[in-house]
């Protein structure tokens, strides 16, 4: 698994590309393609259908409760009554699947809104203020990235204990410093802006040109990577739990469901396919909407012409 | 003999890359090095003191009337410990002492007495011993890996880039990509799944492939869109299923774990393909992302156009002139990739019972062997650090313009 910061980079490598492309083309406005609306379908009904299974619950058509074996059922595979087919105990996939999808979203969105508010301020700050703020923010950034991803979050998890708590917070400190590196990037470059420039001889202050200048125009940006970021966490959130390091039992996660799945594999291949094929089309939607986000308003001297 | 070689040849290249990169250069990078590593190796190693006892440990504590700071020991031992191997275990980790006095004490003996310590359970098996057999392992598997990766990135990533340019032709209509996921639905719940992927592979494949060799703007399209799907399976998943597929559905892959060269080559290569085709799978769509966007940034330079105008052929010019200036994020991100090959192959190895770092480490973290843990994790991220900075600085010796962007 490559590092979180290498992943967002080759994201954000691309944009500028795409962004030189369409300045040299003809300026119209661009429809947004088939996949981007998909996506935005496939992240709109995922989120629904995960709140309303967590306050319905199983009152809902096809939901029964994810714990309930059903001995008739024993690793059936996908029938109209379950669609995504029953575990090695009988358990409905669908109903774990949905119930796992909370714990998944929570964790990438609180994740990513810790990354945005520390890391984006942090960036703002280093990049606008520079000097010894700049120095200090950056050897944050380097100290935080120079150990190893998974290695990290392990470490901490198992430390301090599988609480969600912990795993949110150990997930926070790869999204903080790969954020604050990429704000602090384009903060730079809106600061050099002839406007930024013009307010700063105007004689306004430099806290409130950060808000009214320099913020505006990092958001966009800063929107976009949260996308590509809750994608790259959800990930790493599957990955610790396929390794049973995430949130303790009983809480049903994604890669829970999987590693169970795994163990006799040949008789329930369906119980590892089916939530694989869910995480697959949430982080792709993700990254397609991350991406084409980042293409349109990412900040760069060749986008503007 | 062969650490001293190692070494020999690092204190060369660093001499050489502080010749060309100016003395004050190098000496401010390797300083800032240094800065970060003392930090993070300081981190590791007062996190320690932050682990949480659950209530088995902490009756295990009070029973045996030790203070709480031997915590660790006692989760390490087991909680049937006696007081003599505890107080034993304190005395030797110095966890009665205070922060600073037990990170030089461990520093001192990893960098002074050359002893990297030993986990407890396997007999207190030293460090040093399970590295030297297992970070091998390890290693052949990374290297496999990269070079696959690299040999699938390089060639796809020049030729989208080349396409991307160029005109696109006709098109295979959009909206047949809901029609399709639909149809795919119904052929799952009808048929089962295993129908539906082999339909879906059976179709995607050659669409994609058919792309490709077609060239314009769709073989970019198709690469992209390849990279983008390979991006966003996690590793663990394409692991699972990789291993379903070759190993146990069917016997094409041997679960029987390394096998070493002096086995023989085919069967050292043998038992490591399968993982190292996970895991190339999953660094190649970075690279080639990487590797595109920075061919497409320097086609656009006019040191193209004067190459065209002189009538260089497309193929040289792309590969002779526009591949080396574009590699310089491919190959630090490979650099660093490679440095962190421990935190790389946690998952893979775990998926396919292969006995690595990686395993060792999930291992020792399941038993909670902080110590063992520790150690490990400052070895990788010393190597991380040295990695970053080697390369940082090598890049200016190659190209004084880094210099000057410094700011990155």
């Amino acid at each position: 698994m490559s590092n979180v910061a290498d992943q967002i980079a080759s994201h954000s490598a691309d944009a500028a590309v795409a962004q030189e492309e369409a300045a040299e083309g003809p300026k119209t406005k661009k429809k947004s393609p088939l996949v981007f609306k998909l996506s935005v379908v496939w992240l709109v009904f995922l989120v629904t259908v995960t709140v309303l299974g967590k306050i319905f619950g199983e009152s809902l058509p096809l939901l029964v409760d994810p714990n309930e074996r059903n001995a008739d059922k024993i690793a059936a595979g996908p029938s109209w009554s379950n669609l995504m087919g029953n575990a090695s105990f009988g358990q409905d996939i669908l109903s774990q699947v949905v119930e796992g999808a909370w714990i998944s979203l929570f964790v990438g969105l609180s994740v990513t809104f810790v990354g945005i508010i520390v890391g984006g301020a942090m960036g703002l700050v280093a990049g606008y203020y520079r000097g010894r703020t700049d120095s200090l923010v950056r050897l944050i950034i380097n100290v935080t990235l120079s150990i190893p991803a998974l290695l990290l979050v392990i470490f901490i998890v198992t430390i301090r204990g599988q609480e969600l708590f912990w795993v949110i917070a150990a997930l926070s400190l790869l999204a903080i410093p790969a954020l604050a590196r990429i704000v602090r990037a384009s903060t730079l470059q809106v600061a050099d802006r002839e406007y930024v420039k013009a307010a700063e001889v105007l004689g306004v202050k430099k806290s409130v040109i950060l808000f009214r200048e320099v913020l505006p125009n990092v958001l966009p940006s800063m929107l976009s990577f949260a996308f590509l970021t809750t994608g790259i966490i959800i990930v790493v959130e599957g990955t610790l739990s396929f390794l049973g390091l995430s949130v303790k039992p009983p809480t049903i996660t994604w890669g829970k469901i999987i590693a169970e799945g795994q163990i006799k594999i040949d008789e329930t291949p369906h119980m590892v396919i089916m939530p694989s094929l869910v995480i697959f089309l949430t982080v792709l939607s993700l990254n397609f909407v991350g991406d084409q986000l980042l293409k349109r308003y990412d900040i760069r001297e060749a986008g503007i012409g | 003999m062969i650490l001293f070689i190692i070494l020999f040849a690092l204190l060369t290249l660093i001499v050489w890359i502080v010749k060309a990169a100016g003395w004050r250069f190098a000496l401010k990078r390797f300083g800032g090095a240094l800065l970060v590593l003392v930090i993070v190796t300081f981190g590791v190693s007062v996190l320690l003191r932050f682990a949480s006892a659950d209530e088995e440990v902490q009756a295990a504590l009070e029973e045996l009337d030790v203070s709480p700071n031997a915590q660790p020991c006692v989760t390490a031992l087991g909680t049937g410990a006696n007081k003599e191997a505890v107080d034993a275990c304190v005395e030797d980790r110095g966890l009665d002492d205070g922060p600073v006095q037990q990170y030089l004490s461990w520093v001192n003996q990893i960098v002074f007495e050359q002893d990297l310590g030993y986990a407890f359970y396997k007999n207190q098996e030293p460090l040093s011993e399970v590295i030297q057999q297992r970070m091998p392992r390890t290693a052949w598997l990374f290297l496999y890996s990269q070079l696959l990766a690299l040999f699938l990135a390089v060639p796809l990533g020049i030729w989208s880039a080349y396409q991307a340019g160029r005109a696109g032709r006709s098109k295979i209509p959009a909206w047949l990509l809901p029609l399709g996921i639909g149809a795919l639905v119904l052929v799952g719940i009808l048929g089962g799944w295993k129908l539906s992927s082999v339909v879906f592979l059976g179709i995607i494949v050659p669409a994609v492939v058919f792309h490709l060799f077609r060239g314009g703007r769709d073989a970019d399209g198709a690469t992209n869109f390849l990279a983008f799907a390979l991006l966003s399976i996690p590793v663990f998943v394409l692991g699972v299923t990789l291993r379903y597929v070759f190993a146990i559905e069917r016997d094409i892959f041997q679960l029987t774990g390394y096998k070493p060269w002096s086995e023989g080559a085919w069967e050292h290569l043998s038992s490591v393909w399968l993982p190292a085709l996970v895991l190339g799978l999953a660094a190649t769509p970075v690279y080639l992302r990487l590797l595109r966007a920075d061919m497409i940034q320097n086609l656009q330079q006019d040191f193209v156009s004067v190459a065209k105008a002189k009538g260089m052929s497309n193929t040289h010019i792309l590969l002779r002139h526009v591949l080396r200036p574009s590699t310089v994020t491919l190959i630090t991100v490979l650099g660093l990739n490679i440095a962190q090959l421990v935190n790389g192959a946690i998952v893979v190895e775990f998926i396919f019972d292969f006995d690595g770092m990686g395993s060792y480490l999930l291992e020792a973290f399941a038993r909670r062997e902080f110590f063992a843990v520790q150690t490990v994790v400052a070895l990788v991220a010393v190597l991380f650090i040295f990695t970053n900075t080697v390369i940082d600085v090598l890049y200016t010796a190659v190209d004084p313009r880094v210099k000057a962007d410094d700011d990155r």
